[in-house]
């Protein structure tokens, strides 16, 4: 096709890879950090959901914000197991750390291994429970990627502490110490971050968490079944941080189209010229700037999605980092890229429109 | 005769800084269908002006300019891009055609402007052209990997692809030597015979001049002889 978009993009490669890159890039910040935040946030709540507890009883705060700072005092154990309908309880405590490849965060639980395997049902598939200070229990998927194995040393809290034991299904955290360490490497003496607390009978779970909440007010007393599969649902500040991403998105990808476009146009004067005397209009004048600016921002999508799904893919195998792509958010950063693109070249595509036509036929 | 292009009392006056500069003095021109006329005159004569305000690329100061029944001196910008889509070509000295397109793009770049998106041209008309200009195995080259003379007959047949009213040529020889010049007049010369395509051309070469069948010369923004 001998059009005059097709052929000043394929004229102008440098202008065009360099406009590509920045429509690209918009698209890989959407795409990989909400795939992130999505992968990240679901794969915990899954993990949450399947924790055996019908209840979790916490602070203020959601149960997953991410904090270190373990506020519930563990005596309410003791408290809630005297509640009708109650049939066991497991206090644990809660580490956020930066994650050990770097990226991301990585969640650290200290727990009573009894109580809590109880009502979790995980069992130690190699190894041993944890008998002592500076040990740690692993989920498979952890010593899978991390390549782990009992006796293995790994970074916890900044300290260096060996496995004894890996065990399956995965609930919770991947990486658990005891209860008792955790408070004291935190220095929360008798404090834990919530409270698992398992029912006699599942299909009162409801009024369970009436009574607890009536015999314990000012609480956080959550149905595990509640907690919502889905971006923002249950983390305070991850909205605003997606929304963030998207308005930087749509602020770099609109920049690189209009510094691309506004130099391109003022390289074409000449030929703006020559269109006007050939009696384009303007409208006919920024649609031509437009669809170059739209067929750009097209390739650099599909650029951009491509790069994201091959460095999503790279990230799960080198990281315990897991991505969820979904296609409302990959529709999504497709459009802000090719909106974004049209944004960006609209005031380069009204300018050249409004040129004078005898100033441009004599540009040089 | 039918008056394809008239222009009454036509004047032109630039705020160059404080200075108003008076390119054109009150201009009366008028140019029969089928007429090919040349305005000759010297640097800063006033021609490229009048050839500027005549394709409606400029608005005049006062005066009437009337191509083809419709007055441009009391349009505005749009309208007259629009009466120049429909009823004017130009031919310019620097050629002027999209380095990114070959010859065919061009051509059909033109064409697609002036249906407004759509075809315009039938292939018959189309032919007719690139026989006349002898350009029928040069469409697909692009410019650069043409003659200045190939180039500038591309240029002519971009302007009269779509039969426009009339044609306005910019001095159209001063870039190509005489060999190509010679060409090119006589091109011209044969559109104007055998299409009947009325032609304007300023030059202020009057061998190129002498090829048209009026010859207007301009001085100081007006027209002081005309044989």
């Amino acid at each position: 096709m001998d059009s005059l978009v097709v052929s000043n993009i394929r004229q102008r490669p440098t202008r065009t890879l360099i406009s590509v890159a920045g429509v690209a890039l918009g698209v890989i910040l959407i795409v990989l950090n909400t795939g992130l935040v999505e992968g990240m946030l679901n794969d915990r709540i899954k993990r949450e959901r399947g924790i055996g507890a019908e209840i979790q009883f916490g602070r203020d705060a959601s149960l997953l914000t991410p904090s270190s700072r373990n506020p519930v005092d563990v005596a309410y154990a003791g408290r809630l197991r005297e509640i009708e309908g109650v049939k066991q309880v497991s206090p644990y405590g809660l580490y956020v750390g930066a994650g050990n490849s770097g990226l991301g965060i990585e969640l650290v639980e200290g727990i009573e291994f009894d109580s809590y395997s109880s009502i979790t049902g995980i069992r130690i598939v190699d190894g041993r429970p944890i008998q002592q200070d500076g040990e740690v229990l692993i989920d498979e998927f952890k010593a899978q990627h991390g390549k782990l194995k009992v006796g293995s040393d790994i970074q916890v809290f900044g300290n260096k502490m060996k496995v004894s034991g890996i065990y399956s299904p995965s609930a919770g955290a991947r990486i658990k110490v005891s209860l008792g360490e955790m408070q004291r490497l935190l220095g929360v003496e008798n404090k834990c971050f919530s409270i698992l607390v398992k029912v006699q009978d599942p299909d009162k779970q409801a009024e369970v968490q009436q009574r607890i909440d009536a015999a314990l007010p000012n609480n956080k007393v959550i149905l595990t079944r509640d907690l919502g599969i889905g971006m923002g649902r249950e983390i305070p500040g991850v909205k605003g941080f997606v929304r963030a991403v998207l308005v930087l998105s749509v602020i770099v990808s609109a920049l690189v189209i209009l510094l691309a476009m506004y130099t391109t146009i003022t390289e074409r004067t000449r030929e703006i010229g020559i269109l006007k005397s050939l009696g384009a209009p303007k409208r006919y004048i920024i649609s031509v700037i437009e669809k170059e600016a739209l067929a750009i921002s097209l390739i650099g999508v599909v650029a951009g999605l491509v790069i994201s799904l091959i460095a999503g893919w790279a990230l799960e195998r080198a990281t315990t980092l897991q991505l969820e792509f979904t296609w409302s958010w990959i529709l999504r950063a497709g459009l802000i890229g090719l909106g974004a693109g049209a944004l960006g070249a609209l005031y380069p595509a009204i300018r050249a429109a409004n040129k004078d036509a005898v100033q441009a036929l004599s540009y040089d | 005769m039918d008056a394809i292009l008239k222009t009454e009392n036509l004047v032109m006056t630039y705020r160059v800084g404080k200075v108003d500069v008076n390119a054109l003095r009150g201009v009366n021109l008028t140019v029969g269908r089928g007429e090919f006329v040349s305005i000759m005159g010297p640097s800063g004569c006033g021609k490229s002006t009048m050839l500027h305000i005549l394709g409606g690329l400029l608005k005049p100061t006062s005066g009437r300019v009337i191509v083809d029944g419709e007055d441009l001196a009391t349009m505005s910008d749009a309208q007259r891009t629009d009466t120049r889509r429909r009823k004017i070509g130009f031919v310019f000295q620097r050629f002027n055609l999209f380095p990114t397109l070959s010859a065919d793009g061009n051509l059909r770049l033109a064409e697609h402007i002036h249906g407004n998106g759509k075809k315009a041209v039938n292939e018959e008309t189309r032919r007719e052209v690139l026989r006349l200009l002898r350009l029928e195995n040069k469409m697909r080259h692009k410019p650069l990997e043409l003659s200045g003379g190939e180039q500038q007959r591309v240029a002519i047949a971009r302007a009269i692809i779509n039969r426009p009213a009339i044609i306005l040529a910019d001095e159209p020889t001063g870039n190509l030597d005489s060999e190509n010049s010679e060409i090119v007049l006589e091109m011209l010369q044969k559109l104007n015979r055998e299409l009947n395509q009325t032609i304007v051309m300023i030059t202020h070469n009057p061998e190129a001049a002498a090829v048209a069948s009026r010859i207007i010369e301009m001085r100081d923004g007006m027209i002081v002889s005309e044989r």
